[in-house]
């Protein structure tokens, strides 16, 4: 291939819409988060580091990567060390898969057959992880966390999987960009499947570890769960991963429900981010109007309701289709 | 299972303590099987402190021994200090007296509930009922000029009257907060999620809750109906009407429950208050030098039952002050909680009793290892440390 | 989840923020408030009560050159200060007030003791 094409993709794969437009976009993002959450709670939040405090999640990263970078001394290396660095990369790498509408086009940097289940197994990889990342840190309140991590997987995963088959039932075929390209020509999936909508929304909330399903890094229980041990550099790596994992389950949401870049037949940019605002907004406003549930408590609440939800929408697009 | 347990400590320092308290939790998966605390770590030396001050100095003291309920520090301080001497408060400073009590019980149930919705990780609940705490600060500032440790309690009555524009005031908070409480009740009372965290956890039977000597609503969640107020009345209780409020259910729900509605009691109390505040002086002067005597006093603190005992000897200075306040007097309870309760749940049982751990540390240690009680003093205490270092480079 | 907490929180989302920009806003202080020491020292007569019944033993008498000769007068170390008026109270000739100074931080102690002047009256 031509050095031209080599440039281009090396510009798709690290400046847009790649690496540096997507950290770009989730540090903006949870500035969103966080001033829908404080003025849900009659708070300003962030307001005094640039114009309205849209420069704050930066000043956060930056003061981070320049603290101290404390390494206990009895830690398994491997995994302490490799695994925030592995957290971010992979979830950067599913970005790579979902459809953005960059340079016009409804097609995501890496599209093949099949690349929707490999965002859900990268998604899974980080929990994995982070499991890895807390039992490896020698502090019992990270072995707490980590553990609890690993439980509500079985929570989550299962829904999100099956509505993944519903989704994919009623588009009828795997890639990312087709799904959304099929909603463009057609209607949103949102309407055909209201529940799926729902039963993903629970579900990411529990896959980001927010409320109410902030049991792994519960701060009032196990200090701050797997989170325990970092500082610095990696401290800030996690924060980052924490971003970019939001934007890439709300794109998410936003290409299997909401249409992905479409909108009256064209694909573009800022289509796409505005949905992905709509969703942002939605789940900060989850986050507040909840309390935090114990693990015991959020796996019966996936297994008694979330999950039958979802089977039932199986079955429906079963008959849609 | 194997048969070693792990322990985990939880503080001094802990995201879930307000104030420094050290439980050694042993736990068997997310099942806790065995607590050990250990207290002392706010310990200040104030009751020794109170021996070198004279009784008019040790109300402002006394004031500072819990940020959160020093209006009922200085009520039961001063209240044994007029019973000693013999004085008699003029009636219009004793239903003052009664106020600023119940304002400052308002204002630690509001914060003790916020803490609680902190503490299940409903930090908009936080954020709702602090906000609305700030008005009764604003209330007390009105009133006495400070938002936390008042000073406006004295020996022989209180230091300011109020006049028709703080009463005015008052009345219009207090209708507003009637509002907001009843809300704040609305939510607890059907909340799923909130329901989920407080029903069926910390759950302390009745029985129990007597033998191990709870107090103040811990004791109340439990269907014991106690309350110094209606009990042993003081200031000017046995004028205002009020109900005490008891639950059944034994459980944290329960505890959260009673608090609420004593909130909605004080307003009522307050306002009862107000419409019945007979007119006169409001403050006595009393002689400095206190004659000989010992003398029990007890009030009802927001978290429960609190006790002075104050020992004089004829001078202006007192000889001994005892304090025991009520959050020492659930710590057991909270112990026999604790036992077979998830680790999840730990927060919210130790947030259950309201804990004040400011409050809460004076007591003395025993030394049972050498299986001798005996006193050092500091001259000795200094020479024992010297010789221990002795050799240890600096 | 109860839908009276859904009704507030959407109200509350509209609604101006109830935080209050300190340092760039401040609120009005009532009057009782007790900031900053002012001792009058012209009507001060020396009695010594606010040193005796200062519970944080933040006031000395020391002797100043006045017309009439030497005179007691009170010194307020006010970072000892605990704000608790009782000085005021105590004072027989009512030369002790507050003003509503309270943002006394600083970073040299010596502006926090309040001296008494040697004054050309009594």
């Amino acid at each position: 291939m031509s050095v031209i094409d080599l440039l281009i993709n090396l510009i798709e794969v690290f400046i847009y819409p790649g690496v540096i437009f997507v950290v770009f976009i989730s540090l903006l993002l949870e500035w969103v988060d966080r001033k829908v959450y404080a003025r849900a709670q009659n708070r300003i939040g962030p307001y005094y580091v640039g114009p309205h405090g849209i420069l704050q999640p930066f000043a956060d990263i930056l003061k981070l990567l320049a603290k101290e970078d404390i390494t206990p001394g009895h830690v398994e290396r491997l995994e302490y060390l490799l695994s925030p660095m592995l957290i971010l990369y992979l979830s950067l790498v599913g970005i790579f898969m979902i459809p953005t509408g960059a340079w016009g086009s409804g097609y995501s940097v890496i599209h093949f057959e099949g690349d929707y289940l490999l965002v859900l197994t990268l998604a899974t990889l980080t929990t994995v992880f982070m499991f890895l990342t807390g039992w490896g840190s020698f502090n019992r309140f990270g072995a707490i966390g980590s553990l609890r991590a690993l439980l509500l997987i079985a929570g989550y995963e299962i829904p999100l999987f099956i509505c993944a088959a519903a989704v994919i039932l009623e588009a009828k075929t795997l890639c990312l960009s087709k799904i959304s390209a099929i909603q463009g020509g057609g209607i949103w999936f949102l309407v055909t499947q209201p529940i799926g909508f729902l039963v993903s929304l629970i579900s990411i909330q529990a896959e980001l570890e927010r409320i109410p399903f902030d049991i792994p890094e519960a701060e009032t229980e196990i200090v701050a769960g797997w989170l325990t041990e970092f500082t610095g550099r990696k401290l800030a790596l996690m924060r980052l991963a924490n971003d970019v994992k939001l934007f890439l389950f709300s794109s998410l949401v936003v290409t299997l429900y909401l249409g992905g870049p479409w909108f009256m037949g064209q694909a573009n940019i800022a289509i796409f981010l505005v949905k992905v605002l709509v969703v942002v907004i939605l789940t900060s406003i989850i986050r507040a109007l909840f309390a935090r549930f114990r693990i015991d408590q959020a796996l019966s609440v996936f297994w008694k309701y979330v999950i039958p939800l979802s089977l039932i929408q199986v079955i429906m697009s079963l008959f849609i289709g | 299972m194997c048969s070693e347990y792990i322990e985990i400590p939880v503080g001094p320092q802990h995201p879930a303590l307000k104030e420094p308290i050290r439980f050694v939790f042993k736990i068997d998966g997310e099942l806790v099987v065995g607590v050990e605390p250990r207290l002392g770590y706010a310990h200040r030396g104030i009751e020794k402190l109170a021996e070198s001050k004279n009784y008019v100095q040790n109300t402002y003291l006394f004031e500072r021994v819990c940020g959160i309920c020093s209006a009922a520090h200085t009520t039961c301080y001063v209240e044994a200090v007029e019973r000693l001497l013999g004085v008699e408060v003029p009636p219009r400073g004793l239903f003052l007296r009664s106020i600023i009590h119940e304002l400052n019980r308002i204002h630690s149930h509001l914060l003790w509930l916020g803490i609680l919705a902190h503490e299940i990780g409903f930090d908009t609940l936080f954020m709702y009922t602090w906000r609305d705490r700030e008005l009764v600060l604003d209330l007390i500032e009105l009133m006495t000029g400070n938002r936390v440790l008042y000073a406006y309690n004295l020996i022989g009555g209180v230091r300011y009257d109020i006049d028709a524009h703080i009463e005015s005031q008052m009345r219009k908070v207090l209708s507003y907060l009637r509002e907001r409480t009843e809300y704040y009740k609305k939510i607890v009372e059907e909340d799923k999620l909130i329901r989920a965290r407080t029903v069926d956890v910390g759950v302390l039977k009745r029985s129990d809750a007597i033998i191990l000597g709870a107090v103040g609503p811990t004791a109340r969640g439990s269907g014991v109906d106690m309350d110094i107020r209606r009990d042993d009345p003081y200031s000017a209780y046995e004028e205002l009407s009020f109900n005490v409020v008891v639950y059944k259910e034994e459980d944290a729900h329960a505890k959260t429950m009673v608090r609420i509605d004593e909130i909605l009691e004080s307003i009522n109390m307050i306002e009862d208050a107000l419409n019945k505040m007979p007119s006169g002086p409001v403050y006595v002067k009393t002689p400095l030098k206190v004659p000989e005597g010992e003398v029990i006093s007890r009030v009802e603190a927001p978290r429960g039952e609190l006790l002075y005992y104050i020992k004089s000897n004829g001078t202006e200075r007192p000889e001994r002050v005892k304090v025991r306040t009520p959050t020492l007097a659930n710590i057991p309870a909270v112990c026999k909680m604790l036992t077979q309760a998830y680790i999840a749940d730990i927060p919210v049982i130790v947030a259950s009793i309201d804990p004040c751990i400011a409050c809460m540390d004076r007591i003395t240690f025993v030394d049972v290892r050498k299986e001798k009680v005996y006193v050092i003093s500091g001259r000795e205490l200094r020479e024992y440390a010297r010789k221990w270092y002795k050799g240890v480079k600096k | 989840m109860s839908l009276s907490m859904v009704k507030e929180l959407f109200r509350t989302l509209t609604r101006k923020p109830v935080t209050r920009k300190y340092p760039y806003e401040r609120r009005e202080i009532p009057e009782r408030f007790r900031g900053r020491i002012v001792i009058d020292y012209d009507k001060c007569i020396g009695c010594g009560l606010c040193a005796r019944f200062c519970p944080a033993i933040a006031i000395k008498m020391v002797f100043v050159e006045t017309e009439k000769g030497k005179k007691r007068k009170p010194l307020v170390q006010i970072f000892r200060c605990i704000f608790c008026g009782q000085c005021s109270l105590v004072c027989p000739r009512k030369a002790i007030s507050y003003s509503k100074e309270f943002e006394l931080a600083t970073y040299n102690k010596e502006e926090l003791v309040l001296e008494p002047k040697s004054s050309e009256k009594g």
